[in-house]
């Protein structure tokens, strides 16, 4: 029985004209304990993924059974129960509430349990110890580094102990110092026997994972099975492969990275040497911002 | 989850400072301006009610205006007839000194508001003509000197309220100086002993403020055209009230030719007619001194507003980690009801600072009551919950991932 099981899950966004397929019927079935590195260029749905999985949005079409339980369409009070004790979030801007202190921070899903104040804090002063933070409980968060406070938002994520722990970009707004602490961390909870979903753009981190998942256009056009500590082989290729414009592309006023899209290297069913269809990624792009 | 919501509340409250500051004080205006109000009501009412109850059940009081109903209870009370002159005359008061049925009789005629002293001029000053026996009447003891007697009724003699002796003389016992009213000198005859009461339906003065001359000067100083404000006859034992109030009001109409453009109220008519006034005043009062709690509401509830979307991004997060609609709606809920008591209980504070300050620079005496408290507990915790509930309701319906997104 798998953790997370999604069927044909899409989701839209817009009306009309400016209706945006954000999510094209992905389906995807994760077993308990996986680390799963979601890959994908800017607006190829992954971020949408994640929200649905972590229940902070819902799919347009298609179910969503996590734990043996449809959720997708669970009352909205039903739904934040489950976030606060089935899923821990790890934001790329680390989310702290900037008025709380660290302890209190760590410790506010436990307020909405309705812990009392002694255990809430004996709790998170325990996870603090855990992620190496113990010394920096009374800090405020804009005192602490970057990996302190990614830390300190991974130990807020432990707190309920949860089943899936879900981070987008974890590592995007760190160094590469702060980056393998916040990695060796993640990869701690996972040896204890988490599941673990991470977005990253960073193929050295498939190293991490036991699986990778790429992701266009809305779609999951590749899925790998990977060794843990080994980088992932589509990963690699993406990693390895030199930027390259062509005469074509700054006639379009195209960057090379917008074509050295993954789907080419990784779609076995692409044909090779056909020019890309460069505008796609960017009005996507356009169509998820100007929501709002 | 109370008391975490509560200080959370307090902590991001306390963030903006200013901001709170200037929130509450339109509900620190109300609620004061509220208790003010109807504590100076509450103690005009004790101050009136406990003058009429010195008075005594026997003691009747004829008044200008006609303010009982054909039933013989209180009218709705028309405020005109304190718009208009008295319709009372020097003529009704000795017809009514001649009844059989009646052991007293004391007129109070207005003369002025001027008189001055050794230390100048006051011009909020009661001063009435009337006869010697008012002070039996109304049982007010003389502290120094005497009242003025029957014999002295064509004398310049004058009976002066305490305030009026600190004031004009700044000495307590300034019997035999000089007061000065319109242009005639009046020796001080007697100081009355300080009171806690009012004048019967005339609320400002009382007889602190108050000098009494005898009837027959006050008659020469307005040259016969006394203004009667009010006749106070004491029944004599062995009479019935009821028969007694009836033979003076047909005199009077005798007096007015058939018209009954008076009353002659007993005691508990008399009170009667006191609440309704005093009641109809402070209503009024209060509402408009509710108008500003209004106000107050409504700057809570834009600062509430401005306070959801700035902390998008906070519900986003606290969504994010398992809060559900609800807790959201709780915590905007506390914040706003902080701002609310947290105002009602600074404006009840200074709500006693200007009781103490009215008891001891004027002659009013407000009192506030416990259900004044309650009321004002009440107003400021429901003026919280009403105005709060919609910026509670729109932070509580977010999205998780707009929120999250929006900064």
């Amino acid at each position: 029985m798998a953790l997370i099981e999604l069927d044909e899950v899409s989701k839209l966004y817009g009306f009309g004209d400016a209706t945006t397929l954000a999510l094209d019927e992905v389906s995807l079935s994760v077993e308990k304990g996986e680390f799963i590195a979601v890959m994908g260029p800017s607006g190829s749905g992954k971020t949408t993924l994640m929200n649905i999985i972590g229940l902070l949005d819902r799919p347009s079409h298609g179910s969503y059974v996590l734990g043996g339980k449809q959720v997708a369409h669970q009352p909205a009070a039903q739904q934040a129960k489950l976030r606060r004790d089935q899923i821990g979030f790890v934001f790329q801007f680390y989310n702290l509430l900037p008025r709380l202190n660290v302890l209190d921070n760590v410790a506010l899903p436990l307020t909405y349990k309705g812990m009392t104040p002694v255990r809430r804090a004996k709790r998170a002063s325990d996870i603090l110890e855990l992620v190496g933070m113990r010394d920096r409980e009374y800090y405020m968060p804009y005192q602490l580094s970057g990996g302190q406070a990614q830390r300190a938002a991974i130990a807020r994520a432990l707190i309920n102990r949860p089943s899936i722990i879900i981070a987008d970009e974890p590592t995007g707004n760190l160094d590469s110092q702060d980056s393998r602490v916040v990695m060796e961390l993640l990869a701690e909870v996972h040896r204890q026997g988490n599941t673990i979903l991470l977005v990253t753009h960073n193929p050295e981190l498939t190293r991490y994972a036991s699986r990778v998942l790429y992701m266009y256009d809305g779609t999951i056009v590749g899925d790998e099975k990977t060794a843990i500590g080994q980088m992932a082989r589509h990963a690699r290729r993406i990693f390895f492969r030199k930027p390259r414009t062509t005469d074509n592309d700054i006639a379009a006023g195209v960057s090379a990275l917008i074509r050295d899209v993954p789907d080419k290297a990784l779609n076995p069913r692409a044909k090779r040497g056909r020019p890309p269809k460069v505008k796609k990624p960017a009005r996507r792009r356009k169509a998820y911002r100007t929501k709002n | 989850m109370w008391s975490g919501n509560l200080k959370t509340a307090i902590g991001s409250l306390r963030q903006r400072r200013w901001r709170t500051i200037f929130t509450m004080l339109g509900i620190v205006i109300g609620i004061s301006s509220v208790v003010t109000v109807v504590s100076l009501g509450y103690g005009f009412k004790h101050q009136i009610v406990g003058q009429i109850n010195q008075l005594g059940s026997n003691v009747l009081t004829v008044r200008p205006g006609k303010v009982i109903d054909k039933q013989g209870g209180v009218s709705s009370l028309n405020l005109y007839s304190f718009l208009a002159p008295s319709t009372l005359t020097s003529d009704d008061v000795s017809s009514v000194r001649h009844l059989g049925l009646v052991s007293s009789v004391a007129p109070i005629e207005f003369v002025t508001n001027v008189a001055s002293g050794d230390n100048g001029e006051l011009d909020n000053v009661f001063v009435a003509g009337t006869s010697s026996n008012l002070f039996d009447l109304l049982h007010q003891n003389i502290n120094y000197g005497a009242p003025f007697s029957e014999d002295d009724a064509d004398q310049n003699f004058a009976v002066i309220g305490s305030d009026i002796a600190a004031k004009l003389f700044g000495v307590l016992n300034p019997v035999g100086s000089t007061v000065h009213i319109d242009g005639q000198d009046f020796i001080v005859h007697g100081v009355l002993a300080p009171s806690s009461g009012g004048f019967l339906s005339i609320a400002q003065a009382d007889y602190n403020t108050s000098v009494f001359i005898p009837t027959a000067a006050a008659d020469s100083l307005t040259s016969n055209h006394s203004n009667v404000l009010q006749i106070l006859a004491r029944v004599k034992p062995q009479a019935n009230i009821d028969q007694a109030a009836a033979r003076i009001r047909s005199t009077i109409a005798h007096n007015h030719g058939g018209t009954v453009d008076f009353s002659v109220l007993k005691q508990n008519e008399l009170l009667g007619v006191t609440d309704q006034v005093l009641g109809k005043i402070t209503n009024f009062i209060s509402a408009l001194a509710a108008i500003s709690l209004l106000v107050g509401g409504i700057g809570i509830m834009n600062i509430m507003l401005v306070s959801v979307s700035e902390r998008t991004r906070e519900i986003g997060i606290r969504k994010a980690i398992g809060a559900t609609n609800r807790q959201i709606l709780n915590q905007f809920l506390v914040e706003g009801l902080a701002l609310s008591i947290g105002g009602g209980i600074i404006g009840i504070g200074i709500s006693y600072l200007v009781n103490l300050i009215l008891r001891l620079y004027s002659s009013w005496h407000p009192v506030i009551s416990v259900p004044i408290l309650i009321l004002a507990a009440g107003v400021s915790i429901g003026t919280g919950i009403i105005f709060s509930i919609a910026p509670a309701l729109q932070a509580a319906r977010k999205n998780p991932i707009d929120a999250l997104r929006g900064e």
